[in-house]
């Protein structure tokens, strides 16, 4: 019997395992997030994350430089989407944090959003089905960007000793605790406010794509001619509401990385 | 709101922007890496591994004192 169920366990895989045929349910798990290279350039390999990104990239790109070709006073079509899509980080994201001197920083904003908003709806597209912001050095490499950008805006408008004060000086401690406060102040500038930029994106998006992947297989495991069949269907509707979550937390996430962006780079140019 | 908010960009008015909440986060997670870093090596140092909590609480009790001077001084 044993050994029956260990030649069978054997034959086990994802694409053949069905309830009550001696397989176990094909348990997704953080393996589902390393992918082979698909092929190898110069000793590098290129994977699928690598690909979504570089997609990411160039979908953005392609579609403003399109939109905004021949900009019309009454735009039409792509122009138009792109309107709003610009209007909405301007008036959502920019305005609020920056105000309207902060509208030099708007193409910055623009392309972080939308960038980040296409790697994260690639994790719902059919076929691409993996959010590219789940591996780390996604969200890692972004936040690097805005982490120098917001340092050097900072320096360039207050002068590097105002501003090494105004990121180590907390706002209404008294002076007698600021050698205990200051450092705290600094890391959380320095440190911990890249560190979460990362951290934030990247557990969503990697959640998100586990909790799909979990009963999008569960459907397919389920789907046998037995009771399974009623469970199997249960997981279905299951997976099609979350994809409708995930659709919601994949904008979300995008317009809280770039609301921090934005509000890191207010905090470096205000004065204070 | 104090007065010494005139230099903030308009348009935020009267209002803190939810941005704020992310700032006390921060300090949270700060103080108690801060802290609780410096409480784990010295506790290294000295043989007393309850040094690592005790530098948490005390990095988590300072930042709470620096949201507490943040939100009522400015």
């Amino acid at each position: 019997m044993t050994d029956a169920r260990a030649v069978l366990a054997s034959s086990c895989n994802p694409l053949t395992s069905h309830l009550f045929s001696g397989c176990r349910y094909p348990a997704p798990s953080i393996d589902d997030f390393y992918f082979k290279p698909i092929l190898t350039v110069g000793g590098i390999g290129i994977t699928k994350p690598m690909v979504l990104a570089v997609v990411a990239g160039a979908t953005v790109l392609a579609f403003f430089a399109v939109a905004f070709r021949r900009p019309k006073l009454v735009p039409r079509g792509a122009q138009n989407l792109a309107e709003v899509g610009v209007l909405f980080v301007r008036d959502s994201i920019l305005r609020p944090q920056l105000g309207k001197a902060g509208d030099k920083y708007l193409p910055f904003l623009v392309s972080i959003f939308f960038f980040v908003w296409l790697m994260n709806l690639f994790g719902i597209i059919p076929l691409l089905e993996f959010p590219a912001t789940s591996r780390i050095a996604y969200p890692a490499g972004l936040a690097l960007v805005v982490w120098i950008t917001y340092l050097t805006v900072g320096i360039r408008a207050k002068g590097p000793i105002t501003y090494f004060r105004n990121i180590a000086v907390p706002s209404g401690a008294p002076w007698w605790i600021l050698p205990l406060l200051s450092p705290i102040e600094l890391v959380s500038n320095i440190f911990v406010r890249p560190f979460t930029l990362t951290i934030r994106l990247m557990a969503n998006m990697l959640a998100g794509h586990l909790l799909l992947l979990v009963f999008g297989l569960a459907s397919w495991y389920l789907f046998s001619a037995s009771i399974g069949l009623l469970f199997s269907v249960t997981s279905f509707l299951v997976t099609i509401i979350l994809t409708g979550l995930e659709v919601l937390i994949q904008l979300l996430q995008a317009f809280i990385f770039t609301t921090l962006t934005a509000y890191y780079l207010a905090d470096a140019s205000a004065a204070h | 709101m104090a007065p010494d908010q005139a230099g903030r960009p308009p348009g935020r008015g009267g209002q803190r922007p939810a941005s704020e909440g992310w700032t006390y986060f921060s300090y949270l997670v700060g103080g108690m890496l801060l802290y609780g870093g410096i409480g784990w090596l010295i506790g290294r140092w000295t043989g007393l591994p309850v040094l690592f909590p005790v530098g948490m609480l005390t990095g988590l009790a300072l930042a709470i004192a620096m949201i507490i001077f943040r939100v009522t001084r400015s």
